[in-house]
């Protein structure tokens, strides 16, 4: 589970201060699919480094799994939306899978086994022995996710990961993290600038103001848990619930940009 | 078709040089410069098994000797560095002072404190060898990806797994570029400093020629090191390709996009 309590982040620099994070509360259960989505600039991927223990917080506190996060946390992996950076490219598909393992001092046979399995749930079996860059785009970031998969973490975060990939590979992938996240029973928070994902996917969508960030609306999405591209996105609800984030996110711009103005 | 048009691109120019040498000093007079067939006589008389053992693998092996250690030290030193700011810091100064000595210079010193044996020689080719490996290195090992540095952290992936699978593998393009700067200075440098303290060597043989008035001896001593410099750069990107395999694949796909 994931604790976010009034987290405030500034970056200071070069004389320039600039608030990335206002302040921040939000909470995630145990096994919850929590989308955060918020206008471009809003400190997403601030909050989510924080939350990885990649970043320092400046004030507030972050638990993830009832412990402080003061460095990586274990039991946490991260999907970045860089595919391409994130992958070794020195390695093959099956030896990146396998090296978080490697870290853990796996045994070599499990961590074929559990590598080939990760593979086969992300649809990759055959390219097993591919180098990342011999690989489309969609297909790297499903070695990324497959990497996750194996890593069996129990909190993943995901960081606008299908911003890079075509619109047809991202159905495909935003069903794919449907299903890894129903399998692996993970707390699962995704952050996205897509609405129409963010609804899709979640069982609950925090809406982020601009920055300075709070969070503007706190939305549960009580679409069935069965979802399918075709059916849920012409659901009346599904769309009901987009105006309704749609909108707000209309209403935190605004002021900012009156603000900029002044 | 496109192979043997690329390889004829690559013989032409040689080819055309060699053929200009032969034919240019052909029926030479000049003491001096002798025929390229007298020189190719004299380079079957000189270099027979005998000498090779003799004269050319001691070189060789001073040479390699000198230039794999050298390689491992800028890169254990390098990684270092690159690493840590502190010993950036601590470092840098020293070493640019370090780095301004033209290593002939060392000779000398080297032999008042090392003799004229192996030792100075390895020594001299270390310390002219080192700086383009330890520079790339530095550089390599620092400009290694943030997003990958990320992922090791989030995945704890930390100390030897992470300098063989992160650090070394990231800066190892830059690694071999400086190893490949590296190579033509420890030839130069074997020969000198065969030159000025040696009893037996590539350097020593030549210099002995030259002052004994052994004029097509001493070219084929001259012709003899230019092989050497090419088989050992052959060798080289042969090394080259099995170790980047990933670097140039990766390059050659982002230009496809």
């Amino acid at each position: 589970m994931l604790e976010v309590k009034n987290l405030h982040k500034v970056y200071d620099g070069h004389g320039r201060r600039v608030t990335a994070v206002g302040d921040l509360t939000f909470s995630v259960p145990e096994g919850q699919f929590a989308c955060v989505v918020g206008p471009s600039g809003c400190g997403k991927t601030t909050l989510l480094r924080v939350l990885a223990g990649l970043l320092p917080a400046t004030s507030g506190e972050v638990r993830v799994q009832d412990a402080p996060v003061t460095a990586p946390p274990p039991g946490l992996a991260v999907v970045f939306q860089e595919y391409g950076r994130s992958l070794f490219p020195w390695l093959r598909v099956r030896d990146n899978v396998e090296l978080p393992l490697k870290a853990q001092g796996m045994a070599r046979a499990e961590r074929r086994k559990l590598a080939g399995d990760a593979l086969a749930a992300v649809g990759l079996s055959d390219a097993d022995g591919a180098y990342p860059w011999q690989l489309s785009g969609g297909m790297q970031q499903r070695v990324a996710i497959a990497r996750a998969v194996a890593f069996a973490p129990k909190v993943l975060l995901m960081d606008e990961p299908f911003a890079a990939v075509d619109a047809q590979t991202r159905a495909d992938l935003e069903d794919l993290v449907r299903s890894v996240w129903q399998r692996l029973g993970v707390t699962l928070l995704f952050v996205t600038h897509d609405i129409d994902e963010a609804v899709y996917l979640g069982q609950r969508v925090i809406v982020l103001s601009a920055a300075p960030t709070t969070v503007a609306e706190d939305l549960a999405v009580d679409l069935p848990a069965d979802r399918d591209q075709l059916t849920t996105r012409s659901d009346p609800r599904f769309t009901e619930l987009r105006s309704q984030v749609y909108a707000r996110i209309r209403k935190v711009q605004a002021p900012a940009s009156e603000g900029a103005s002044a | 078709m496109r192979i043997l048009w690329r390889v004829l691109l690559a013989a032409g120019l040689p080819v055309a040089l060699i053929a200009a040498w032969w034919f240019g000093s052909a029926g030479s007079t000049d003491f001096y410069w002798p025929s390229l067939s007298t020189i190719i006589d004299a380079f079957g008389r000189t270099w027979t098994w005998e000498m090779f053992q003799e004269q050319v693998l001691p070189s060789l092996w001073r040479l390699l000797a000198g230039y794999l250690l050298a390689v491992l030290l800028g890169v254990a030193l390098g990684a270092l560095i690159g690493l840590s700011r502190t010993v950036r810091d601590l470092l840098e100064p020293v070493l640019e002072f370090l780095r301004a000595f033209p290593p002939p210079v060392l000779v000398p010193a080297a032999i008042l404190l090392a003799g004229i044996g192996d030792r100075t020689k390895i020594l001299v080719i270390v310390f002219g060898c080192v700086w383009p490996v330890l520079l790339n290195t530095i550089e390599g090992v620092r400009a290694r990806d943030e997003v990958l540095s990320d992922t090791c952290r989030t995945y704890r992936i930390t100390g030897l797994l992470r300098l063989r699978h992160l650090v070394l593998r990231a800066a190892s393009p830059q690694i071999v570029t400086g190893a490949r700067q590296a190579l033509p200075l420890a030839i130069i440098l074997m020969v000198i400093s065969e030159m000025m303290a040696a009893n037996e060597g590539l350097g020593f043989t030549v210099l002995q020629f030259q002052r004994g008035f052994q004029i097509p001896e001493m070219w084929s001593g001259v012709l003899l090191l230019g092989l050497i410099g090419i088989v050992l750069s052959l060798l080289f990107r042969l090394a080259e390709r099995s170790l980047l395999g990933w670097y140039h694949g990766q390059r050659a796909g982002q230009r496809e996009f």
